[in-house]
């Protein structure tokens, strides 16, 4: 067993609270897991030496991070400092929207979560675990049934450096509710932390999500985005990527009720030694569901880009739409993108589609731009950037899509092309 | 006919696409103010002309020269031969998601503006530009947040290539077959927004098909292309006569002359 594991099960053994039940099942399957190497098919191309490497400071140092402000983006704020849920800083919530700390909710109350969120996040998670084993704060958020909350939430992770940070949502969506909520994670600090949200969506629900998984530098940052639609509930996802020296995130969709809808858009930029890792799994269990999945990743210097897309049509799941789409561009020799689409269909009544590519420059509109006079290095970068903002122009929430575009555009003007 | 300099002359000019030859000898000179059209049987190398002018890649010149005001333009990037004052309207514009058709136009000009010492122009004056562009072709103004030719129809792709045409200001602009795939409607937006930018000092190549085009654009000069070549040239009356004829009658004279 790995020394950074053996040690984070000791830490997890001393916790006592009302989440002991789900920590000690975790410690226990962390006891008898073999630690991942390159031999491990969830793990095959990303090293975790920078786990194994991570010493935490016994004391926490001083955050010198703060939430980002975003021109007219108004949301609901919700931050974690270290780990910690801060609540003072919400404020009034509108009328069926309730956001609570799980650990100081009613025994109730966690019990009913506890039950919720049972099967929303995968088991088969290493660091999924580690966090139900080391999370200190659980926080709960409910959004009634026919509400509908118009301001996004946003969920801010902040770190010090040398932290090693844990945090845990639980979002529930009550029966045709809407809302929309932005994780974001962000720093270059040498940090490791974990940062796991679990979504069920009731009947009909509506939920647009954005993960922010940027976090660059000597960040090791692990997570997961976990949902489960129920009848005709609809999810329109998008999930941005920068790459630090381990970023892994593990997207799990689950169709438990019948046409549901699932987008799912991601894209990832990385330049340097970056690595990042994507795995999405998304589960058809029963019939008449449909899956939108579009992955563009840009790898650029050294970096290392890795994506698993993985849909899985039950036996069940008859006149099931799927596609997954990759898009792939490498901007340098020495850098690397290892894709794989997995598909695995057990019904006979479905369409399902999957392609991964890698995308070369478009010489006839290389062409087209030269012949109005753009020079073409200028060109290049037009194109090479377009193949990202065709999801940023996808995102339903123009502020955040106008925040995110000259962050882009910067970090891909950056990039080394070799 | 003036005495006026040519803004464009082409001399000789063998021009071959994968090896195969498709402009043979090719002579043409146009002087600034003209309208010139190009007409001619498929495969006639009417496109490939317009390609080798702008420098397509896989177009090679084997001979011949092509004098763009005072430069020869046939070792230059496409970008420094639009920067001379070419333009060339596409016969199929291409699609370009993900590039808006504001940032395209903008890059564009720019660049243009910058490679002929010009200053830049503000974004916000470049936007009213823009947008009474879009108006004079009637274009929505919502198509310049929309990717370049993103989902446009035929016709919309076209006056989207006309719009281009009104803010770059070219010298020369050769329209490739911009009435095919128009209705009369979209053929009038069109040639309107063509003859809005007539002057002295600029000049048109209308490559076409049909003689349906130059009842809206006049043209001063008309021109056959042959197997490379052109073989006959006249004012506008030869249009008719080709609409009329066809051209077997001009290839069946060329065997008398070779017979």
């Amino acid at each position: 067993m790995s020394k950074w594991l053996a040690n984070a099960i000791e830490q997890a053994s001393s916790k006592q609270d009302w989440f002991q039940p789900l920590r000690a099942q975790a410690i226990q399957s962390l006891a008898e897991i073999t630690w991942p190497t390159r031999k491990t098919e969830a793990w095959k191309y990303t090293s975790l030496r920078a786990v194994e490497r991570f010493k935490q400071e016994a004391e926490i140092k001083k955050l010198r991070d703060s939430v980002t402000t975003i021109d007219e983006f108004d949301a609901i704020e919700l931050v974690f400092e270290n780990g910690h849920c801060q609540f003072q800083q919400i404020g009034d919530l509108p009328k069926g929207l309730t956001i609570v700390k799980l650990n100081e909710a009613s025994s109730e109350m966690q019990s009913f979560a506890l039950q919720k969120f049972s099967s929303v996040k995968p088991k088969r998670h290493l660091f999924g675990l580690i966090n139900d084993a080391l999370v200190p704060d659980l926080v709960y958020i409910k959004v009634a049934d026919q509400a509908v909350i118009d301001k996004p939430i946003r969920i801010t992770s902040l770190l010090s450096e040398q932290a090693q940070v844990h945090t845990r949502v639980f979002v529930e969506l009550g029966q045709q509710a809407k809302a929309c909520i932005v994780e974001h994670y962000k720093g270059e600090l040498e940090c490791l932390n974990t940062g796991f949200i679990e979504y069920s969506l009731a009947n009909e629900s509506c939920l647009e999500h954005y993960r922010f998984a940027l976090q660059s530098g000597k960040a090791v940052s692990i997570g997961g985005s976990h949902f489960e639609l129920a009848e005709c509930a609809d999810l329109n996802s998008t999930v941005v990527g920068f790459g630090s020296d381990l970023s892994r995130l593990d997207i799990d969709v689950i169709h438990s009720g019948e046409r549901a809808f699932a987008k799912l858009n991601a894209f990832y930029l990385l330049d340097n030694k970056e690595t990042f890792d994507l795995h999405t799994t998304i589960e058809h269990a029963v019939p008449n569901g449909t899956t939108e999945e579009n992955v563009r990743i840009i790898a650029g210097d050294k970096a290392k880009a890795v994506f698993n897309g993985r849909i899985h049509i039950h036996r069940d799941a008859q006149k099931t739409l799927a596609e997954l789409n990759n898009r792939n561009l490498l901007m340098s020799h020495d850098a690397e993108i290892n894709t794989k689409p997995e598909l695995e269909i057990y019904a006979d009544d479905v369409r399902c589609a999957h392609g991964a590519t890698v995308a070369e420059i478009d010489k006839k509109a290389m062409y087209y731009l030269q012949s109005r006079g753009v020079p073409k290095e200028q060109a290049q970068v037009m194109l090479n950037f377009g193949f990202i903002n065709e999801l940023i122009d996808e995102m339903p929430n123009q502020a955040l899509a106008q925040w995110l575009r000259p962050q882009m555009k910067k970090r891909f003007a950056a990039m080394k092309v070799k | 006919m003036s005495n006026k300099e040519a803004l464009l002359t082409i001399a000789d000019l063998h021009a071959s696409v994968e090896e195969k030859n498709i402009l043979q000898g090719l002579d043409l000179e146009i002087k600034p103010g003209e309208v010139h059209a190009i007409m001619g049987p498929n495969g006639a190398g009417k496109s490939t002309m317009g390609y080798v002018l702008s420098g397509r890649d896989g177009y090679e010149v084997q001979k011949g020269t092509a004098v763009l005001d005072g430069v020869d333009i046939l070792e230059l990037e496409p970008e420094e031969r639009a920067h001379a004052g070419l333009f060339l309207a596409f016969q199929y514009p291409v699609e370009i998601p993900g590039v808006s058709n504001l940032e395209f136009l903008k890059a564009a000009v720019d660049a243009q503006r910058n490679a002929r010492g010009e200053e830049a122009i503000s974004a916000s004056d470049f936007l009213k530009e823009a947008k009474a562009a879009c108006k004079q072709v009637n274009l929505p103004v919502s198509f310049l947040k929309r990717g370049v030719n993103e989902g446009f129809s035929g016709g919309e792709k076209k006056r989207n290539e006309i719009m281009q045409m009104l803010l770059l200001k070219p010298k020369l602009c050769i329209l490739d077959e911009t009435d095919s795939g128009l209705d009369i409607d979209a053929l009038q937006v069109v040639a309107e927004g063509v003859n809005s930018q007539r002057a002295p000092d600029r000049s048109f190549v209308v490559v076409t098909h049909y003689q349906r085009l130059l009842d809206y654009i006049k043209p001063d000069f008309v021109h056959v292309l042959a197997d490379g070549k052109i073989v006959k040239s006249g004012d506008a009356s030869l249009a008719l006569e080709l609409e009329a004829q066809g051209y077997s009658w001009l290839q069946s004279s060329k065997e008398d002359v070779n017979a």
